[in-house]
């Protein structure tokens, strides 16, 4: 063995302890077990100014520039202070040429006509200028200071900020907020001015993110940028981290968006089985679902079957994986275009009529856990029990919402998902997951009759398949 | 209209007709009324290009807030260009929008057109048609362009091939830019430019 290989070795074997050291702190921190646990804190505005204000003051004393320039410099580079303190010592120039704080050549002495006295005239309105009324960037472009502030009125109308630059032609000297500002009278105009300027710069931070949610200005702050759940302290609000829209675990974001405008796109063929009702696979009568749980009893006969496949829900128990996979026709590839487009319009509809229907059995859901709460009201005013007895069974209600919403974001991540042992063993977990969300659903619905330590217990069973499948296929 | 955009259009009008460039043809300038809110620009089609002998009129609207905010400017003779609208004459340039600057003038944005028309942008089109047929079929294109450039901008020769074709749509009651349009997007091709004129 070469000493070469002696050195990888050792580092390898420093690397394997490393490793073992994670993984004992792993379990040390039972949060970090949890696959959707991710540390994020809701912020103010004013917070947020204080922690940009921090990062602004820092640089502008490392690197000897104004605290608006280096804002200016910090909002290009992601706030990476590092990176722009590297540039800076390599090549300052450099950087701030590629940042736009200064022109790519040095400034030509002035371009605009001399009038004999030495006096100018602003190229832009034609007014004779002097030296107090007009001024220049880095880029040395003389303006008078009222076309400055028209520039601006017109810019920030138009919804600019950190990107105005110089009116010089092809000059893309940027204006910083210190040149900005003072030239700005109307106070509107000003307010509007830092308002854009706060949400570029939350927008280029990259541990930043602004709340979704409708009217909220909860700024939230991870140090990470993962596609993971998000509670909003202030609007309630839930969302992925990472692309902001409703949150998606196990499919990731670009999956979910794919998927999302794929339903969007196809939504007029999917419609026909939006309905609400379906006929009883025995005797045919017309059946309205009105829990969210897809175990169903015909009124009429009492057969127990499967709304979404019609199957008879007894050998179902044991066979769920039948029912949410779907099986593709093996011969497809040999098939005419025509039948192969029929093929591909049924495979999207069966995963799209799954997704849809648990979205629907949670909207349904929730007007059990109505039910709920009337019924444990009139429990306690019977004195059969106080709210804290038969708080398990809210909490029922709220696990299997968690759960459901998991089970529903399953089948777009099922539906791009390419054949194969991943996937067979995707299909499987969520099939497992499925029947026992429904086991549970079907308890919770017939509550007074399920016996509490068996609801408990289906709650445990429910949530590690859930878990279970996150760790095992949650990306991002 | 705004004293600030009166002045500069008044200078800037000068300075388009004292120009070499107006001395030698290639670009010109003309008042519409006599409020300095509309004009009507002309370039010349740039040599070795499939506009060469060509004159194109365009229509030049100065906003209230001129020169803060670019003029807009479009096409009124018809051209075949991926950068330029062959149906409404809309321009796709980026001193037009976001690239202007406050000290360029309307001499700028002629030069910068009659640039444009010797380099166009494929990749950023205005015309997706056109700009398809560019990128795809650039020998067709040229031959397009320099027909269009002879029956809407005044170039005395033009394919022969093409008015004939042109000729066989118009006998079966097709105006004539409509069977120009529809020949030009269908490659040439007789078949589906009247499949696409008569479904
Ligand atoms: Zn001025
Ligand atoms: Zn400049
Ligand atoms: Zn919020
Ligand atoms: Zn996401
Ligand atoms: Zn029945
Ligand atoms: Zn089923």
């Amino acid at each position: 063995m070469s000493d070469e290989e002696m050195e990888y070795s050792d580092d390898d074997f420093d690397a394997y302890y490393e490793e073992e050291f994670d993984r004992d702190v792993d379990h040390v921190d039972p949060q970090k077990n949890d696959p959707e646990y991710f540390h994020v804190a809701c912020l103010t505005d004013t917070e947020v100014e204080r922690l940009l204000n921090e990062s602004v003051e820092q640089l502008s004393n490392s690197i000897q520039v104004t605290p608006s320039l280096a804002k200016l410099l910090l909002h290009m580079h992601g706030w990476n202070q590092m990176e722009i303190v590297a540039g800076y010592r390599q090549d300052c120039n450099r950087l701030l040429t590629t940042a736009h704080i200064k022109p790519p050549t040095p400034p030509q002495p002035s371009t605009s006509a001399q009038q004999g006295d030495g006096e100018t005239t602003c190229p832009v309105c034609l007014a004779p200028m002097s030296p107090d009324n007009s001024s220049h960037l880095s880029c040395g472009h003389m303006f008078c200071k009222d076309c400055w502030s028209k520039h601006f009125e017109v810019q920030i109308v138009h919804g600019a900020s950190t990107g105005i630059e110089c009116m010089g032609s092809n000059c893309q000297v940027l204006a910083p907020e210190d040149f900005v500002l003072p030239l700005l009278k109307l106070p509107r105009l000003r307010e509007k001015y830092q308002q854009y300027a706060f949400s570029d710069y939350v927008r280029s931070h990259p541990q930043l993110r602004f709340c979704p949610g409708p009217n909220c200005n909860i700024v939230v702050q991870a140090k990470e940028c993962r596609a993971k759940r998000v509670n909003c302290t202030a609007c309630k609000s839930q969302f992925c981290y990472r692309c902001g829209n409703d949150y998606h675990a196990p499919t990731d974001c670009e999956t979910m968006k794919r998927w999302l405008t794929k339903c969007a796109d196809d939504s007029e063929t999917a419609n026909y089985i939006s309905a609400h009702t379906k006929d009883c696979p025995k005797c045919h009568i017309c059946i309205e679902k009105n829990g969210g749980c897809n175990h169903m009893q015909c009124c009429n006969c009492k057969h127990d079957f499967c709304w979404m496949c019609l199957g008879c829900w007894k050998t179902h128990g044991s066979e769920y994986y039948e029912c949410s996979r779907y099986k593709e026709n093996p011969n497809i590839a040999h098939e005419s275009a025509h039948a192969q487009a029929r093929e591909a319009l049924k495979k999207y509809l069966h995963y799209y009529e799954r997704w849809e229907n648990h979205s629907k059995s949670l909207k349904l859901e929730e007007e059990t856990l109505a039910k709920i709460r009337e019924r444990i009201q009139e429990k306690v005013m019977a004195g059969t029990g106080t709210w804290i007895d038969w708080q398990y069974l809210l909490d029922a209600a709220a696990l299997l919402a968690r759960c459901r919403y998991t089970l529903q974001n399953t089948y777009p991540f099922a539906y791009y998902l390419e054949s194969g042992p991943r996937k067979d063993l995707f299909e499987y977990q969520q099939a497992q997951l499925e029947a026992e969300i429904e086991n549970l659903s079907w308890k919770i619905e017939r509550a007074e009759m399920t016996d509490r330590g068996d609801l408990e217990n289906q709650m445990d069973i429910v949530e590690k398949r859930r878990t279970t499948l996150l760790t095992d296929f949650q990306q991002g | 209209m705004a004293n600030i955009a009166i002045q500069r259009i008044k200078r800037e009008f000068k300075e388009v007709i004292k120009s070499d460039e107006a001395q030698k043809c290639a670009i010109n300038v003309e008042l519409v009324g006599d409020d300095y809110r509309e004009l009507r620009g002309e370039i010349a089609g740039p040599p070795d290009t499939p506009y060469e002998g060509a004159t194109f009129q365009l229509e030049i609207k100065v906003p209230e807030t001129y020169p803060f905010n670019p003029p807009k400017v479009k096409f009124v003779t018809k051209i075949w260009h991926p950068n330029i609208s062959s149906v409404t004459g809309a321009i796709c340039l980026d001193i037009l929008k976001d690239q202007w600057a406050a000290a360029m003038t309307l001499r700028t944005v002629l030069l910068s057109l009659q640039a444009l028309l010797a380099a166009a942008e494929p990749d950023d089109p205005q015309d997706a048609v056109v700009a398809k047929q560019f990128k795809e079929n650039h020998p067709l294109f040229l031959e397009t362009a320099q027909y269009w450039s002879h029956v809407h901008a005044g170039v005395p020769k033009g394919n022969s091939e093409f008015s004939k074709k042109v000729r066989r749509l118009m006998d079966m009651g097709v105006g004539e830019h409509q069977a120009l349009v529809a020949l030009s997007s269908c490659n040439w091709d007789m078949d589906r430019a009247i499949e696409q004129l008569f479904s």
